[in-house]
C-alpha cells in the first residue's frame, strides 16, 4: 500500500511540474507575440510617415528623383496583407534605408532642412526610431528567453512533445551594419 | 561643468574674504562651546562627588545637566551653521550654475521619495534638508540630502532605528516621455548566484517584470524591473546603460535609479552628514571647500552624465 501512495505522489509531482513547464512555455511564446505586435504597430507608424516625407521634400529634391521614386515605390509595396514576420522585417529594412538616403540628401538643401515641417518630421522619425529600436531589443530578449526554454532541459522535453518551435531573432540586414558613407553629399 | 582650477580661483577671489569673517565667527562659537562644555563638565563632576550618596537621584541630575549643556551647545552653534550655509554652500551652488537655488532648511518631500519607489521598506522617520533646485540647460532638477529610517522593537520594548537610505536624492526631468515605471537597482543576487540569482530576481515580491538587458556588464551591476518591457528599453538605451555604468564607476557607490512620470530619480548613498560645517577645523583651507564642491558637482553633474539635455526626442 505505501508503495502505491509513493507512486501516486511521484506522479502528482511530475504532473504538476509538467503543467508548470507547459504554462511557462506558453507564457513565453505569448510574450514574444505580444512584443512583436507592439513592434509591428510602431513599424506601421513609421511607414505612415512615408507620404508625409515625400510631400515635404517634393518641391526641393527635383534631382533626387531616384530617392523619391524609391520611397513612393516602397510605400506601394507595403500591403496590409503582408502579414509574415520575415516580410515585415524586410520592408522595415527597406524603409530604414530609404529614410537614410533622404536624410543624407537633405544636407544639400539648407532651406528644406530648416523648414518647420521637415524638422517636425525628422523629430518624429528620430522618436520612432528610438522606440522601434527598443521594441526590437525587447523582441530579441523575449525570443531568447523563449528559445532557451525550448532548448534547455527539462523544458525542452515539453517543448518537443507539444511542438514548440525555435523562433528567429530580429536581425539588422548587412547593409545597415556598415557605417553610413558621408562622402556622397560632400562630393 | 566647473573645474578644480576654476574653483581655486573662485575661492581666492570671492570666497576667501568672507571666509575670513566667518572664521572669526567659528572661533567665537568654538570658544563659547568650550566654556559651556567645560563649565557643565566641572559642575557635573562636582555634583557627582557631592551627591555620591544620593544614589540614582544624583546620577539623574548629572544626566539632565549634561543633556541641557548639549542642547545649549547645539543652539549656540545653530547661528554659525546657518551663516556658514549661506556664505559657503549657497555660493558654491551658484558658482556651479547660477540658475540653481539653494535652500538649507528645505528638502525633497517624503511623497517624492516614495514616488521614486527605490526602496520597498516602510518609512517611520524621514528627514530632508539642503535642497538645490533649478534648471541646468533644458533640464529641471532638484536634489537634497535625505535620511529615511524604519524602526523595530525588541521583546523588551526597546526601539531601534535602521537607515533605509541616507545620502543625496536627485530628481530630474527625463529627456524622453514615458508612462510606466522602471527601476534600476544594484545587483546582488546575480553577481553571487549567476543565473539562479536571476531566476530569484524574477520572483522578487512587490517588483514589476524583470527586464533582461543585452549589456552583460550592466546586467552584472544592476537589476532592472519595469511595468513595460519595451518602455524600459526605450528609456535604457545602450548609450544610457553605458553612461549609468560610468557614473557608478565615477562615484564608486551603490547607486539606485528609477524612471517614473517622465522623471529620473537617482539615489546616491553617503554615510556622512553632507554640507555641514566642521566646527573644529579651520575654514581657511581649500580642502573641505573642495569636498563640498565635489559632493555638489556629483549631483549637478548627473544632467551631463546622463545626457539629459539632449532633446532630440518627442519631449522638448
Amino acid at each position: 500500500m505505501p508503495v502505491a501512495y509513493g507512486v501516486i505522489a511521484i506522479l502528482v509531482v511530475l504532473g504538476v511540474a509538467a503543467l508548470l513547464m507547459y504554462n511557462s512555455l506558453v507564457g513565453k511564446r505569448n510574450q514574444v507575440s505580444n512584443i512583436f505586435g507592439t513592434m509591428d504597430a510602431m513599424l506601421k507608424k513609421r511607414w505612415d510617415l512615408v507620404p508625409n516625407l515625400t510631400a515635404a521634400v517634393k518641391g526641393y529634391m527635383t534631382h533626387e528623383r531616384q530617392v523619391l521614386e524609391q520611397v513612393t515605390a516602397m510605400r506601394s509595396q507595403i500591403r496590409p496583407e503582408a502579414r509574415g514576420m520575415d516580410e515585415k522585417v524586410a520592408f522595415d529594412n527597406q524603409v530604414s534605408k530609404a529614410f537614410g538616403q533622404v536624410f543624407l540628401a537633405v544636407e544639400a538643401y539648407p532651406q528644406l532642412k530648416a523648414s518647420d515641417h521637415f524638422l517636425h518630421l525628422q523629430r518624429t522619425l528620430v522618436e520612432l526610431e528610438e522606440q522601434i529600436s527598443a521594441a526590437r531589443r525587447a523582441f530579441n530578449a523575449s525570443v531568447t528567453d523563449y528559445n532557451n526554454a525550448v532548448e534547455m532541459f527539462p523544458t525542452n522535453v515539453m517543448a518537443s512533445l507539444f511542438g514548440f518551435q525555435r523562433k528567429t531573432l530580429f536581425e539588422i540586414q548587412d547593409p545597415q551594419r556598415q557605417a553610413p558613407s558621408v562622402s556622397g553629399p560632400l562630393r | 561643468m566647473k573645474t578644480m582650477d576654476q574653483l581655486r580661483e573662485f575661492y581666492q577671489t570671492e570666497l576667501l574674504p568672507d571666509l575670513r569673517a566667518l572664521e572669526d565667527k567659528r572661533k567665537a562659537a568654538v570658544k563659547q562651546l568650550l566654556i559651556v562644555g567645560g563649565a557643565a563638565l566641572a559642575i557635573a563632576l562636582l555634583l557627582l562627588v557631592l551627591l555620591v550618596r544620593a544614589g540614582p537621584v544624583g546620577f539623574i541630575l548629572v544626566a539632565v545637566l549634561l543633556i541641557g549643556a548639549g542642547v545649549l551647545g547645539t543652539r549656540m552653534t545653530r547661528g554659525y551653521r546657518s551663516v556658514f550655509k549661506v556664505t559657503v554652500i549657497a555660493r558654491l551652488v551658484r558658482f556651479i550654475d547660477e540658475n540653481l537655488c539653494y535652500s538649507p532648511d528645505q528638502g525633497i518631500p517624503k511623497s517624492v521619495f516614495q514616488t521614486a519607489d527605490l526602496y520597498k521598506q516602510h518609512i517611520d522617520r524621514y528627514r530632508s534638508e539642503d535642497q538645490v533646485t533649478g534648471k541646468v540647460g533644458a533640464t529641471e532638477i532638484a536634489f537634497s540630502e535625505v535620511h529615511a529610517e524604519y524602526k523595530t522593537k525588541d521583546n523588551k520594548g526597546h526601539t531601534d532605528w535602521h537607515t533605509i537610505f541616507r545620502g543625496i536624492l536627485f530628481a530630474g526631468d527625463f529627456n524622453k516621455a514615458f508612462r510606466g515605471k522602471t527601476v534600476v537597482l544594484p545587483d546582488m543576487a546575480e553577481r553571487l548566484l549567476g543565473s539562479l540569482g536571476q531566476k530569484l530576481q524574477s520572483w522578487t515580491p512587490g517588483r514589476d517584470d524583470l527586464i533582461k538587458l543585452e549589456d552583460p556588464e550592466f546586467e552584472r551591476e544592476f537589476v532592472v524591473y519595469s511595468t513595460d518591457q519595451i518602455e524600459a528599453r526605450y528609456i535604457l538605451s545602450t548609450s544610457l546603460m553605458e553612461r549609468i555604468l560610468q557614473f557608478k564607476r565615477k562615484t564608486g557607490k551603490r547607486i539606485y535609479l528609477s524612471f517614473v512620470g517622465s522623471k529620473v530619480f537617482v539615489a546616491i548613498p553617503y554615510t556622512k552628514n553632507l554640507f555641514e560645517p566642521r566646527l573644529f577645523s579651520t575654514l581657511l583651507d581649500l580642502g573641505p571647500i573642495a569636498q563640498y564642491f565635489e559632493d555638489l558637482q556629483v549631483a549637478v553633474g548627473i544632467v551631463d552624465d546622463m545626457n539629459l539635455n539632449t532633446r532630440i526626442w518627442s519631449k522638448s
